[in-house]
This record gives structure tokens, C-alpha cells and sequence, in this order.
């Protein structure tokens, strides 16, 4: 779905609609689509624009800022370059600084995100920055966001966040028609887009059948087999190109049937209360909710983990952390209790960056996480 | 029934050849090196040489180690932490905790009551607290490896290496010399620093008996420094170098009785 990306959003500008960077999950898209604008992500996944980041940036950074910087300095993301604002949010440090350093040539709208989740306070000055996007997208691009606009946009990131659960509910049977890996590249980096939402349904049809038991000789490739070891897998995002850890967890035994990361179920969990009197603050709460580990305490995501573990009736839980950050670091402590002790399970955390030169390592980890599992199954 | 274990290390080969009735008949070692597959390949005909054993007798191969997937004559591959578990269970049965410690690699495997893996501990990119840390500190101090357990036995003090990486930390024996430090303190400090570096991956979670295989477990020292962090005795895995090789036979004749 990455294909119809950059074409879409050519032919948005030529429209005249305008492209906005995200680069959070905490944004809410439904804001700029209601703006009438297209909402892309620009999470940084790829190790080679680390270097040209690492000239202004610290290198003991985590390699999502790195890589994300790097595409704004050499210019070689084409969302960003069409970008005519980039919506930056106060999650973690290393984000924050770095988001000063690309305002200095985009226009960069920070979001101030609390993070004493739990507060009456929280909610109130979440709902106020959500109300000053809002009125900073309007002036920004001459627009008038409606209510019914609002409204509508709902809608449509409801319905684009229910298909994208049902498409991830097809891991829930014994042998699911696909990969996690396969799964995460049918997520697309644009909401809203019909023909993104076409494909979804087209696969829940697919693949949701196979689940079902019917034999289909079009399959993914990559069909599982009940062998595998179920894994949930959690911990940071992984942007597009960063997929390296689950392609190592699936080459060697393992099958990620749920992804409680921000490029998995996180975001999707939740939708906006459509029938609220006002849609704004429904959109604030949604989107507050998010269990990122800048929140403290972040006590939604451990509940998340104990309810996905059920649900998708997993063997293990590996726990990705990009080197350096520091709040999913420090919260894999408290992962660790409820996998270990509250669930039963095996736990295993994986820290690395971009850089492929520890595969054979993290490979030998994941193989005896697996054996272990077996061990245990015998 | 014969069976085979491969260990293809980062720094040295190992074979081991098990009788299901009279344990290991025969091992090899050899240092590792290009062309591994062959070098693997060489020294397993050579150990069954040795133990008198024709190649068709041997009914299983697993080969473990960073290298086990180069190992074509291998039947399959089992990953060195559930080897080095079940090598160190066939000398000490109730072993709860093992340690290795081989040429890039650092490993803690607790054990359960059942006798199989229940978690690990693994270094990842770095090699402090490594073989290969003790061995840049022996060229460094112009000394052979097997004597670094005797020098540390005659230090008074033991230096402070505060580096956990081994390339500061080189920079930082250098310093220690140029400052007249007594070499036996530096490899003292050094032993120190690698087994609290084992301490930490340790955490609170020491279950007795602890078992300590791998080359590093050769070096004379290593498992006094360790019992010290630690806390607790540490026994040294009869020929430690070999237990993932045996571990790896093993699980081979139990693969070959299915």
C-alpha cells in the first residue's frame, strides 16, 4: 500500500490539498484531514540517512530521530519535502530537541503532550493543544474546520482503524494465512486514502477466510504453521524499512501474531466516540489514551499486554528497544514482571539500532527464546 | 548409539563424540578460523580417528555456536544456550545456574526444576566481559593467556578498570602502566571488572549451584573473581571448553531415540 502513497499525495498537491507530517501517534489525524489535509508519516526507518543525521545529532541517539533527521538534512524524503507542515509533539527528549533543529527549515507545530496521564488536568490541557491545532491548521491554510467536517472525519479514521483490527485478527487462529511481517506491510503511511481502505477489506476477505479453514492456493507465501512459537511483540515502533528484528523473529521459529507497538495495535485499539456532543474533546481522550511509555504511569499499556496475550494466545513476549530510548528501556522492567510472573510467559529484550551487525546475536536469542518455549510445550 | 556435537565458536571449534552408554568418547578442538565449514569438517573426522569410531555409526549431528549453520554435515542445529544447559546437566545434574564465557560471547542460563532452559541472560554487541577482553589484556601486557591466573594470584592490590568496553578499556591499562602499576594488580582489576560485568547479568536472580563453562572458564582466577561478585561457589564444568559440543551430542542421541 506503500505504492499508492507517493502518487496520492502528488496528485493531493496538485489538487491543492495540503500534506502534513506526522510523526506520532499522538496526532490526531483527524484534525488535518478535516483541514482537508493528508495526513503522512515520517518516521524514519532506514539506516542510511543515520550519518548525515549524526554530523548535528549525538550519535548514542535512538536511530528513529537519527533516521528522521537524516531524511530532513539530506532532503531525500519526498513526504517531507511536500510536507507543508510538520505536526511535532513533546514526547520523549531526544524528539523534542530534534524537533527544533527541523523547525529551522519547515514549519514545525509542536503538540505540548502531558504526561501525568491519570491527571483531570492531563485531559484539559491535551483538549487545549488539540483545540490550538485546530485553530493554527485553519489559519495555517485558510480553512474552516466544521463540525461536520469533524465529524466526518471520524468516520472515516474509525472505519480505516476497525479494518486495520479485523486485518490484525486474523493472526488470533492456529495457522494464519500470514506473516506478521506480511501484515505490517499492508499498513499504509497515508490515512484516509479510499483505495488503502479497498485493500483492507480485500484482505480481511482473503486472508479472514484462509483463517477460517478454507484452503486457498493463493496464499502469502509466508503462511505460518502451528509449529511456530506465537509471539507478541512490543516495545518501539518499527518505521518502515526498521523490520529487521521481526523478520529475525520469523525466520527462526517464531510467528508475531499481535504487535503492541505504535506500527501495530497501539494506535488502533481505540476509536473516537462518534455520538460525543463535543467531537474535539472525544478526539482529545481517544488520542490521550495512547499508552506511549512517556506516560507515567503508563498502566493502560500493561493491561493492553496482559489482554493481547489472551486474545492472540501467545507462547512468549519480545520486547524491541531502540538504543537509547530511554522510556521504553527503563519501563521493560515492569513488562518484564507482568510477562514473567503474571502471565507466565518467557520474556526476551532486544535492544539494537538500524544497523544489521548484531543479527546473528539477536538471532541466537530469539532461536533459544524458542527453544525454551518448546522446552516448556514438551 | 554414537552421536556427534559441533560447536563452532568464535574463536575456537570444538567436537564432541557421545556414547549414550559410556558419556563422551572423544573430543576435539581447533581454532577457528575462514574456512570453518572445512576446519569443522576436518577435525570431526579427526576425533572419530581418535575415538575409534566409523562415521556411520554416528546416528546424529547438532551443531550450536555462532558458526552452526555452516556446518553441513550437522542434522540440525540447536542454539548453544539450550546446549550449554544440557551439557553442564549430564556432569552436574542439579546445576540451577551456568555461566559462559567463550571468546565473543557472555551468557547466563538459569535452569529449572525440570532441567530446562527457564530464562537467559546474553551480552549483545560488546565484548567486555569477554575471551577475547582477556586476551587483548595478555598481548597488551606481553604475557601468555594461561598465566594470567598465576600473575592475578600474586597481586596485592587489584586495579580499578572502570571500562566496560574493551577498547577503553585498553586505553585505560596503558594509563595504569604508564602510571606504574604492577601488571598483576591491572589483571587482577581486570578479572574483577569481568565478573562484575557477569554480576550485573546476573542480577538478583543466582540460583546454586552455579556452573562456569566456556574457554574463559580455563583461566586460572576467573571463577574466584566470580564466586566474589557472586557471592556463592562456583564450580568449573569439567573441560568447560566442551560443554556446548557435549551439551549438542546429547541433545543429538536424545533427537536420535524419538
Amino acid at each position: 500500500m506503500l505504492q499508492h502513497c507517493h502518487a496520492y499525495a502528488v496528485q493531493a498537491k496538485r489538487d491543492g490539498r495540503k500534506v502534513v507530517g506526522i510523526l506520532c501517534e499522538f496526532t490526531p489525524r483527524e484534525l488535518i484531514l478535516a483541514a482537508g489535509g493528508v495526513p503522512v508519516c515520517l518516521c524514519g526507518g532506514s539506516a542510511k540517512t543515520i550519518p548525515a543525521a549524526e554530523q548535528e545529532l549525538p550519535a548514542n541517539l535512538c536511530p528513529l530521530i537519527k533516521s528522521t533527521y537524516g531524511y530532513c538534512v539530506q532532503k531525500s524524503n519526498p513526504f517531507l519535502e511536500m510536507a507543508d507542515l510538520v505536526i511535532a509533539e513533546t514526547t520523549c527528549d531526544g524528539k523534542k530537541k530534534m524537533y527544533e533543529l527541523m523547525g529551522r527549515t519547515r514549519p514545525v507545530h509542536v503538540l505540548e503532550l502531558p504526561q501525568k496521564v491519570e491527571d483531570a488536568d492531563a485531559a484539559e490541557h491535551w483538549y487545549r493543544e488539540i483545540q490550538k491545532l485546530k485553530g493554527e491548521l485553519e489559519r495555517r491554510f485558510g480553512v474552516e474546520i466544521t463540525e461536520c467536517k469533524l465529524r466526518e472525519a471520524i468516520r472515516l479514521m474509525n472505519r480505516e482503524r476497525g479494518l486495520r483490527r479485523q486485518l490484525a485478527e486474523v493472526m488470533k487462529c492456529d495457522s494464519p494465512a500470514i506473516t506478521g511481517r506480511e501484515l505490517i506491510t499492508l499498513k499504509s503511511s497515508i490515512s484516509g486514502i479510499p483505495a488503502d481502505l479497498e485493500q483492507y477489506e480485500k484482505a480481511i476477505a482473503r486472508y479472514g477466510t484462509a483463517a477460517n479453514g478454507v484452503d486457498d492456493t493463493r496464499l502469502a507465501s509466508g503462511a505460518a504453521k502451528r509449529s511456530h512459537a506465537r509471539v507478541l511483540l512490543t516495545g518501539v515502533p518499527m518505521a518502515h524499512g526498521a523490520e529487521r528484528v521481526l523478520e529475525i523473529i520469523e525466520q527462526n521459529g517464531g510467528l508475531v501474531v499481535a504487535m503492541e507497538n505504535c506500527t501495530g495495535l497501539k494506535p488502533i485499539l481505540e476509536d473516537v466516540d462518534e455520538t460525543a456532543a463535543d467531537p474535539l474533546r472525544a478526539i482529545a481522550e481517544k488520542y490521550l489514551h495512547l499508552p506511549c511509555s512517556v506516560m507515567t504511569p503508563n498502566r493502560r499499556r500493561m493491561e493492553s499486554i496482559r489482554g493481547l496475550a489472551g486474545e492472540y494466545r501467545v507462547d512468549c513476549v519480545i520486547e524491541l528497544i531502540w538504543q537509547a530510548c530511554l522510556t521504553y528501556d527503563v519501563e521493560a522492567r515492569r513488562v518484564r514482571e507482568v510477562v514473567e510472573q503474571e502471565l507466565g510467559l518467557p520474556y526476551l529484550r532486544i535492544e539494537t539500532d538500524y544497523s544489521p551487525s548484531d543479527s546473528a546475536r539477536i538471532a541466537t536469542r530469539v532461536e533459544a527464546l524458542f527453544e525454551t518455549v518448546r522446552g516448556r510445550r514438551a | 548409539m554414537i552421536s556427534a556435537g559441533i560447536d563452532a565458536g568464535s574463536r575456537a571449534i570444538k567436537v564432541a563424540l557421545y556414547d549414550s552408554e559410556r558419556g563422551m568418547i572423544a573430543s576435539g578442538v581447533h581454532d577457528q578460523g575462514v574456512e570453518q565449514a572445512t576446519l569443522a569438517l576436518r577435525l570431526f573426522e579427526r576425533t572419530l580417528v581418535e575415538g575409534g569410531v566409523r562415521r556411520d555409526d554416528v546416528r546424529q549431528v547438532v551443531a550450536t555456536g555462532y558458526g552452526r549453520s555452516l556446518i553441513s554435515i550437522a542434522d540440525t542445529t540447536v542454539t548453544e544456550i539450550t546446549c550449554h544447559a544440557a551439557g553442564v546437566r549430564h556432569g552436574v545434574p542439579d546445576a540451577a545456574t551456568v555461566i559462559d564465557i567463550g571468546g565473543q560471547d557472555s551468557k547466563v542460563v538459569w535452569i529449572g526444576s525440570n532441567g530446562k532452559v527457564r530464562d537467559f541472560e546474553m551480552n549483545d554487541r560488546c565484548a567486555a566481559g569477554t575471551g577475547r577482553f582477556l586476551e587483548m589484556v595478555a598481548s597488551r601486557l606481553g604475557v601468555r593467556l594461561e598465566d594470567l591466573g598465576e600473575m592475578a594470584g600474586r597481586s596485592l592490590q587489584a586495579a580499578v578498570i572502570s571500562s566496560m568496553c574493551a577498547v577503553f578499556a585498553e586505553t585505560e591499562i596503558v594509563g595504569l602502566l604508564a602510571s606504574g602499576v604492577r601488571p598483576e594488580d591491572i589483571v587482577a582489576g581486570v578479572q574483577a571488572s569481568i565478573a562484575r560485568r557477569i554480576g550485573g547479568m546476573v542480577g538478583r536472580g543466582v540460583a546454586a549451584p552455579v556452573v562456569f563453562t566456556g574457554g574463559v572458564a580455563m583461566v586460572p582466577g576467573m571463577e574466584a573473581a566470580l564466586a566474589e561478585v557472586l557471592g556463592c561457589e562456583v564450580r568449573i564444568a569439567p573441560q568447560p571448553q566442551m560443554t556446548g559440543a557435549l551439551g549438542a551430542a546429547i541433545l543429538a542421541a536424545g533427537r536420535a531415540s524419538e
